[in-house]
C-alpha cells in the first residue's frame, strides 16, 4: 500500500488493529509496554473507576486499558463491561508532528509517528496540539514521550510488545492494509450476529481532519464512551484564520502609528 | 511541568459510570438506573485532551514579547515620521525593545524541558508550526533590535564604535517591521493552532487581541519612561493617542469574542478568572486609563509638563491588565482541556 503522509511515501504502513470486543482487561499490554520501554511506575493510586487505575495515556503509560461499565437494571442480561486498550493513533496528519519546532517528531520508515528523544527539547507544544491527548512531556527526562509503535522491535522484525503479549489477539499488529481487511471481516461477522459495532479510524467522520489512523479500533459503542473524540481536530487548519486576523491587526496599528506621528507633525 | 501522575478523577464515583453532570444525573434519576445508563457522554469525565504545561514563564514571555515588538515599532514610527523632540521616545523604544527581546529569549529557554537544547529549534524552519515561526521571529527581532540599540548607544556616546554600523538602516527597518508584526501576533496564533477548544474557537480573536494588547502595553511602558526621564509632553500625547485607539479596539474585540463564542469561551469570561479579566484588564487596565487619557488626547492644547503621578498610575494599571489578559487566556486553556464535554460540543 502506498500512502502519502507529510510528504513521505511508504510502501507498507505498519499499525495496530485493536478489537474492543476481544479485550478481557488483563492489562498485559500495559505491563509489557512498560517493561520493554523501561517506563517508570505511575504509583499506586486507586481511582475507584472500575478497574482502571491509570486513567489515561501519559508520558509513561503508552498503552492504557479503559474499563467501561454499562449496567442495565431493567434488563440485567443487557449489561456489559467493555475493555479497550488505547494507544497513540499514529495519525496520517499528525497534529504533534506538525507542531514540533525541532523536527524531533518524525514519520519513520514504518509510517509511524516517532519522537526522537535525543532531539526533543521539551518545548511541550506537541502536547496541546495532539487531538487525542496522547503525547506528554515527562518530568524526569524533560522530553515529550508517547508510543513509538516499538520502533526498536520493528527494526528487528519483531512485533510490538503489547501485541506480542495480548492473550486474546485483541491487539493485532501488521500491515495496515491487511489489518483493515481483517477488521472489515470481523465487523461483518459481528454484525451478522446482530451486534452493533463500528471501526474507529478507518474511514469514518473521525478521519476527516486527521486522516486514517495507523492504530485503529473496533468499538461497540460511540467513540466518546471510550474517551475517543468523535471529531478530532487538526490544529494546523486553524492557522490561516489566526494569522490573517493577527497580521491585519498589526497592519492596522502600523497605519494608526504612522498616521498619529505624521498627523501631529503636520499640525505643528 | 505537567506532573505525570494519573489524573485524579472528579470524586470517587465508583459504579456511577462518571455521568456526574446535572443533566446526566437528572436523566439517570428518571430512568431509575442509578447512573448505569447506556447514554454515557464521557469516560468517567476524564479529559480527552492534554493541557499545555505553560506557566508564568510563558505568560510573561507573551506579555514582554508583545510589548517589546510594539515598543520597537513605536521607536521606528517616531524615528521615521516624528519630530526632533520625539528623540527621547526613539531612544527609550530602542533600548526597551532590546531588553524585552533578551528577557523573552531567556524566559523561552527557561520554560523548555531541556533548556540546553534550545538551539535544536534552529535546525529546521517549519511554516506549519507557529512555535517554529515564532522562534525565528524572536531571533530576527532580537538581532535587528540589537542593531538599533547599538546605533542608539553610538549616538548617545555610550559606545565609541558600532561593530554593526555598516548594516543598512533600510534593511534593518524592513526586517524589524516583519519580525515585530510576527512577534506581536504569533503568540495568539500559537494558542489558536492547538486542539484546545477555547483557543481554537477563539482563533479570529486571540491573535488580534494579543497584538492590540502588545501595542497598548508598549504605549503604557513608553509613556511611563517619558514621564520619568523627561521626554516631551507632545510625544507623550502621541503615544497616548495610539494607546487609546489600541486599547479601545482591544476591549471591543474582547467583548465581541465573548458574544460570538458563547459557551465555548466560558473558561475565559466566567467564574473567578472571568471576573479577574473584567476587573483588571477591561476595567482598570483599559477603561480607567482610557477615561483619564481621553481629555488630554482630545484637548487641542499640549500640556506644558507631564502629569507624572497620573501617567505612572495609568501605565501600571494598563501593564498589569495586559499581563492578566495573557494569564487568563493561557490558564483558560487548562480548564478547556480538562473538560471533555467542551471538545465534544465544539468540534471546530
Amino acid at each position: 500500500m502506498e500512502r502519502v503522509a507529510d510528504g513521505v511515501v511508504t510502501e507498507s504502513a505498519m499499525g495496530f488493529f485493536t478489537d474492543v470486543t476481544l479485550c478481557i482487561g488483563c492489562k498485559a499490554c500495559e505491563v509489557a509496554c512498560k517493561q520493554w520501554n523501561q517506563l517508570p511506575s505511575d504509583g499506586y493510586a486507586l481511582t475507584g473507576n472500575s478497574y482502571d487505575n491509570t486513567s489515561r495515556l501519559s508520558s509513561t503509560t503508552w498503552r492504557h486499558v479503559a474499563f467501561v461499565e454499562q449496567m442495565d437494571r431493567e434488563v440485567p442480561a443487557a449489561s456489559r463491561w467493555m475493555m479497550m486498550s488505547d494507544v497513540c493513533k499514529h495519525c496520517t496528519n499528525a497534529g504533534c508532528l506538525e507542531a514540533c519546532p525541532t523536527g524531533a517528531i518524525v514519520r519513520n520508515e514504518f509510517d509511524d509517528v516517532y519522537v526522537q528523544p535525543d532531539v526533543c527539547n521539551g518545548c511541550g507544544y506537541c502536547v496541546p496540539s495532539c487531538p487525542f491527548g496522547v503525547v506528554a512531556v515527562q518530568q524526569n527526562t524533560g522530553v515529550a514521550q508517547k508510543c513509538t509503535l516499538c520502533y526498536d522491535r520493528q527494526k528487528d522484525g519483531m512485533e510490538p510488545a503489547c501485541a506480542k503479549s495480548c492473550p486474546t489477539d485483541s491487539i493485532l499488529f501488521g500491515r495496515v492494509d491487511e489489518l483493515r481487511v481483517k477488521a472489515e471481516a470481523r465487523v461483518a461477522n459481528l454484525r451478522a450476529q446482530g451486534k452493533d459495532v463500528r471501526l474507529y479510524g478507518v474511514d469514518g467522520e473521525e478521519t476527516r481532519n486527521v486522516g486514517p489512523l495507523n492504530a485503529f479500533f473496533l468499538i461497540p459503542d460511540r467513540p466518546e464512551v471510550f474517551n475517543l473524540p468523535p471529531k478530532p481536530v487538526l490544529p494546523s487548519r486553524f492557522q490561516p484564520a489566526a494569522y490573517t486576523a493577527g497580521l491585519l491587526a498589526a497592519l492596522a496599528m502600523t497605519a494608526v502609528g504612522i498616521g498619529v506621528f505624521r498627523g501631529f507633525g503636520e499640525r505643528a | 511541568m505537567d506532573t505525570e501522575k494519573p489524573s485524579q478523577p472528579h470524586g470517587a464515583n465508583y459504579g456511577a459510570a462518571g455521568n456526574f453532570s446535572p443533566d446526566a444525573v437528572a436523566a439517570s434519576m428518571q430512568r431509575g438506573d442509578g447512573g448505569f445508563g447506556r447514554d454515557q457522554e464521557t469516560y468517567f469525565d476524564h479529559p480527552i485532551l492534554r493541557k499545555a504545561h505553560w506557566r508564568w514563564e510563558i505568560i510573561t514571555y507573551f506579555f514582554v514579547g508583545g510589548a517589546a515588538a510594539a515598543s520597537a515599532a513605536l521607536a521606528a514610527f517616531a524615528d521615521l515620521y516624528g519630530e526632533e523632540r520625539d528623540a527621547e521616545l526613539v531612544r527609550n523604544g530602542r533600548y526597551t525593545a532590546l531588553a524585552g527581546s533578551l528577557v523573552s529569549a531567556a524566559l523561552l529557554v527557561k520554560d523548555l524541558g531541556r533548556p540546553e537544547r534550545f538551539l535544536n529549534m534552529l535546525r529546521i524552519f517549519k511554516l506549519k508550526s507557529p512555535m517554529s515561526v515564532g522562534v525565528y521571529a524572536l531571533v530576527s527581532f532580537s538581532t535587528v533590535a540589537g542593531f538599533a540599540a547599538l546605533d542608539q548607544a553610538r549616538a548617545d556616546g555610550i559606545i565609541g564604535w558600532n561593530p554593526f554600523g555598516w548594516f543598512p538602516k533600510r534593511v534593518r527597518i524592513g526586517i524589524l517591521a516583519v519580525s515585530a508584526a510576527f512577534m506581536a501576533c504569533y503568540t495568539g496564533v500559537l494558542l489558536s493552532a492547538t486542539a484546545i477548544p477555547v483557543w481554537y474557537t477563539g482563533r479570529r480573536h486571540i491573535p488580534p487581541i494579543f497584538v492590540l494588547s502588545g501595542v497598548s502595553t508598549a504605549c503604557a511602558a513608553q509613556n511611563a519612561l517619558l514621564a520619568l526621564f523627561g521626554g516631551s509632553p507632545r510625544t507623550a500625547k502621541k503615544v497616548e493617542t495610539i494607546a487609546l485607539i489600541a486599547s479601545l479596539a482591544e476591549a471591543a474585540l474582547l467583548l465581541d469574542w465573548e458574544r460570538r463564542a458563547g459557551d465555548a469561551a466560558t473558561p475565559v469570561f466566567t467564574g473567578k478568572r472571568g471576573s479577574r479579566l473584567k476587573t483588571y484588564t477591561l476595567g482598570l487596565g483599559i477603561a480607567l486609563p482610557a477615561l483619564l487619557n481621553l481629555s488630554s488626547v482630545l484637548s487641542r492644547k499640549t500640556p506644558e509638563k507631564h502629569h507624572r503621578l497620573r501617567t505612572i498610575l495609568t501605565s501600571s494599571l494598563a501593564l498589569f491588565g495586559g499581563y492578566v489578559l495573557r494569564e487568563t487566556v493561557v490558564y483558560a486553556g487548562r480548564d478547556s482541556a480538562d473538560d471533555p464535554r467542551a471538545y465534544l460540543r465544539h468540534p471546530e
